[in-house]
């Protein structure tokens, strides 16, 4: 076989390995050239460039399983690496999670997920920097801050199996957040693999509108409240659920499913969560895993009943299913996140709401106990009371405590426009609407 | 040599118009060992290697990252950065610029009494397969469903070099043990303890932690508490908060929001920005006990170094001291502003990551109660021992912390256990109703976020037990 540097490079690697001795092997090389531009206090706090190449090696002996993550200097993996891990091999046991690499598959490639504006922001990112920030002070605020960050990553995967696959994305993700003096914020973010110049003008105006709109808050009682909750408030929240619904999370403690098998009902029958690494417009677009099975999009969540769980091959083995296209050689993970929209606009949504909440944004999700899933989460920026179906005031911040399992089954209604959402708090890239949960609970500081 | 290639890079950037330039030759190595109920699930071995590079350049900071260690790419890197760090430099309105400060020239370890090497890989797994051996015998009556545990050992080492006269070379080696346990009853539910262990040096810490020992005596009383723990009492009552949470408050409502970055508002749109405000020093914020200091330079410290990431020479910070806002943490970007000297802060995670302000081992003083003075004079209370669930908002000032090993206090005694009591405070609530401090300063371990993109640093937080008088209990959901 022979193809691009990056791909000779990991059958190279693959080969050496298997007349080392090893009885299988995965070479998992990455290429990635990203910018970052930082803002704070409405101009550049830092501009930020990568290069490089990164290695991720999977290696098995007699049943062990070894994995090698390497950023090494000179881009290649030293003899020494191979011998310490060969040794190690005769004193380890078998791994019960063992199973053996998937045989190669035909994968239908994504098309259309590189842009070439991207990679020309790549390296002169000055103009967006700029348009965010100007876009941000067209309302009413005093400073903007925020993240611009674009990158083009190339992988290539090959195995000892006869997989030789690789493929380029561009991406990005832009989030904006806007301060007006002296109590108002707001914030808003999106994510593409192609540049979209209005929606990076909308997140700025988005973050700004509630900075501006958020002023003057006073403060709200603790209690059991409907909320509606913004795209990034919910992407937080399902990026948990999603993270929990990896096979090999249920295997160790890390997981509200461990109690469920798929066909349960595990939350409100409005919820439709899907695991899309084939949605070309998300930049965890990927057509094929870290074993080269190819992806499909698949609910993950459908109407409410747990259809799956996300599996690469051993966990697939380990429970006599098959794998779901999400290695992660040791854990599988969610590629991007789609939920189904309904069919409400915002204002529909507050209009359902007697005495409830908006919240926009939130931060440091915890739990007590992930098997429970008792957890809470508090939030940030703009922040809204709803009495009568409309919005009364702003308020100030307060935590949603509760539990997961409830938190899914009270969701009531969705909205019909989804966003694309990215940034700290939500790292897998979702599309998703605004969402209405009834009887949430809501705690705050009483001392 | 690495050294060259730094003095280039600096060198050439400032030929290139740098006003500053900085570059750190950065290796994190490090290996781990998964299992899961006793069997290995694998083992895995990282390296990153590579430089960073920061330049200042028209007043604007630039930072890029390479992992080869070719002459060509140091020189194709340091144009780039310089010339991307320009352009923008266009649209900046505040110059950049760094205080002077007093370079380090110095070469410095933290030594591995027992080393890595000392003890044979099938030993370290054995030790690994043990604890499961020893933990899943302990329950009765509930089921140890999980028994995660990563062992991790680590070795970090840099060569910092800047335009201004640094050059400071370290090697530190670090240990961790994480374990995730969840017990598991059919009527009572589920139980869930997870906890990191880490500190620099070698494998000597496996015998100062005992884990072997702890962990089937913390099993056995996690059962006892998910079988007989009670709903907390609702009135006002005094609370002792262990020294495990103790650590953690200081963390979350000193150390960081007394990162001077985050106060100018440097971090606004991810980890936030800070209840203090510039022109605070001095402000009361607590009582006479709320001292908090964060000090880099104890030995064997998780959050251990001697030298930060822009050269400087570490010491002690009293960030609080006797209730008041007393200093904060800087590099030399925000020792500037501030018109004072950096305190080494800067700390960078790995070549890739910028220098940006952290904290290192941050814990409250100790004062001179022992535990049972603290409780004898406690009629109706309670002590919270550990935690799961925690958080914190973004200007740090509105907190929550609940419990899980947590027990009744009666008539200065512990009698049973509660359930999940949660403490939810502000920031000068907090420090401002302790009213008597424990003799014994522990320290936990923990990785610290911050940073775009995200950096987890090595970090220790500790604090002796406290007692908070009238506090109201929150009870979990």
């Amino acid at each position: 076989m022979h193809g691009s540097p990056l791909i000779d490079t990991c059958s190279r690697l693959v080969e050496g390995a298997v007349s080392r001795g090893f009885d299988e092997v995965a070479i998992l090389a990455t290429r990635t050239d990203r910018t970052m531009v930082k803002l704070a206090n409405s101009q550049p706090s830092v501009t930020q460039r990568w290069r490089g190449i990164s290695l991720s090696m999977y290696l098995v002996k007699e049943k062990r399983i070894f994995i090698l993550e390497y950023r090494p200097a000179g881009g290649d993996v030293s003899e020494k690496e191979f011998d310490t891990i060969l040794e190690h091999a005769t004193v380890v046991q078998e791994s019960p999670f063992y199973a053996p690499l998937p045989e190669p598959k035909p994968v239908e490639k994504i098309e259309g997920v590189v842009d070439k504006r991207v990679l020309e922001y790549i390296r002169d990112p000055v103009e967006l920097a700029e348009l965010s920030i100007e876009a941000a002070h067209r309302e009413r605020i005093d400073y903007v801050a925020g993240t611009i960050d674009l990158w083009y990553t190339e992988k290539a995967l090959a195995t000892s199996k006869g997989v030789a696959l690789e493929e380029g994305l561009t991406g990005l993700q832009v989030y904006l957040r806007a301060f007006s003096e002296p109590d108002g914020s707001g914030q808003w973010s999106t994510c593409s693999t192609s540049i979209d110049i209005r929606e990076i003008e909308k997140t700025s105006i988005t973050a700004s509108r509630y900075a501006a709109e958020s002023k003057g808050r006073r403060s709200v009682e603790p209690g059991r409240y409907d909320v509606v909750l913004s795209p990034l408030v919910f992407g937080n929240i399902l990026n948990l659920v999603a993270r929990m619904s990896s096979a090999f999370n249920v295997f160790t403690g890390l997981s509200i499913f461990m109690k469920n098998k798929p066909g349960d009902q595990v939350a409100s029958e409005r919820l439709t969560l899907i695991d899309a690494p084939r949605d070309r417009e998300l930049p965890g677009a990927t057509s094929f895993d870290d074993e080269g099975v190819p992806t499909y999009n698949k609910p993950i969540i459908d109407k409410g009943v747990l259809r799956t769980l996300l599996h690469n091959s051993k966990t697939a083995s380990k429970l006599g299913v098959n794998t779901t296209g999400n290695a992660g050689w040791i854990s599988p993970r969610p590629w991007n996140l789609v939920v189904e929209p309904g069919s409400y606009s915002i204002d529909e949504l507050i209009r359902e709401v007697k005495r409830g909440l908006l919240i926009t944004n939130n931060w440091y999700t915890r739990l007590q106990n992930y098997v429970e899933g008792a957890f809470s989460t508090i939030t940030r920026d703009a922040l809204f009371l709803i009495e009568n179906g409309e919005i009364a005031r702003p308020v100030e911040k307060v935590r949603i405590a509760d539990r997961l399992p409830s938190f899914l089954k009270n969701i009531e209604a969705l909205g019909r426009e989804a966003h694309r959402i990215m940034w700290w708090e939500v790292r897998i890239p979702s599309k998703l609407p605004y969402v209405l949960v009834r009887d949430v609970g809501i705690s705050k500081h009483m001392l | 040599m690495v050294e060259d290639l730094l003095i280039y890079a600096i060198d050439y950037a400032k030929e290139l118009g740098a006003t500053y330039a900085e570059a750190r030759y950065h290796k994190n190595t490090g290996e781990s060992i998964v299992a899961r109920n006793g069997s290995i699930l694998g083992i895995g071995r990282e390296v990153r290697e590579g430089i960073g590079i920061r330049v200042i350049v028209d007043g604007t900071l630039g930072f890029t990252a390479i992992n080869t260690l070719r002459r060509e790419d140091v020189k194709e890197a340091v144009e780039a950065v310089v010339q991307q760090t320009k352009h923008l430099s266009k649209t900046v309105k505040d110059r950049i610029e760094f205080a002077d400060a007093k370079m380090g020239r110095a070469r410095y370890e933290a030594i591995a009494r027992k080393p890595f090497e000392s003890m044979s890989i099938d030993e370290k797994i054995e030790m690994i397969s043990e604890l499961w051996k020893r933990v899943s015998s302990v329950p009765r009556e509930a089921k140890l469903s999980v028994l995660l545990v990563q062992y991790g050992e680590n070795l970090e080492e840099k060569v910092v070099v800047n335009s201004d006269g640094a050059f400071v070379v370290s090697r530190i080696p670090r240990i961790t043990l994480y374990y995730n346990l969840v017990l598991n009853h059919p009527v009572k539910g589920t139980i869930q303890r997870w906890e990191l262990l880490g500190a620099s040096g070698g494998l000597e810490w496996i015998n100062e932690w005992k884990l072997d020992e702890v962990l089937p005596e913390d099993t056995s009383t996690y059962e006892k508490l998910l079988l007989t723990a009670v709903t907390p009492p609702q009135d006002y009552v005094d609370v002792v908060v262990g020294s495990e949470i103790v650590g953690l408050i200081v963390h979350e409502s000193c150390g960081h929001p007394s990162e001077a970055d985050r106060i100018l508002g440097r971090e606004a749109a991810q980890a936030g920005k800070s209840f203090i405000k510039p022109g605070m020093i001095g402000e009361k914020i607590g009582s006479e006990y709320a001292t908090v200091i964060d000090d880099p330079t104890i030995p064997g410290s998780y959050g251990f170094y001697l030298y930060d990431d822009e050269g400087v020479p570490a010491r002690p910070r009293y960030l609080y001291k006797e209730g008041v806002i007393y200093e904060h943490l800087h590099n030399r970007w925000t020792a500037k502003v501030y018109g004072v000297e950096s305190n080494a802060s800067a700390r960078a995670m790995d070549y890739r990551s910028e220098p940006i302000v952290r904290m290192a081992n941050t814990y409250l003083k100790p004062g001179n109660y022992r535990f049972e003075e603290l409780i004898e004079d406690v009629k109706l209370g309670v002590y919270m021992k550990s935690y799961m669930e925690w958080n914190i908002d973004d200007e740090r000032w509105s907190q929550r912390y609940v419990g899980l090993e947590a027990y009744l206090i009666e008539n200065g005694e512990l009698k049973g256990f509660v359930k999940n009591p949660v403490l939810e405070i502000t920031t000068r609530s907090f420090y401002s109703r302790i009213d008597a401090v424990g003799r014994d300063l522990r320290f936990y371990a923990g990785t610290c976020g911050k940073g775009e993109p995200a950096q987890g640093v090595p970090v220790w937080f500790g604090g002796p037990d406290v007692r908070l008088r009238r506090i109201k209990l929150g009870v979990s959901t």
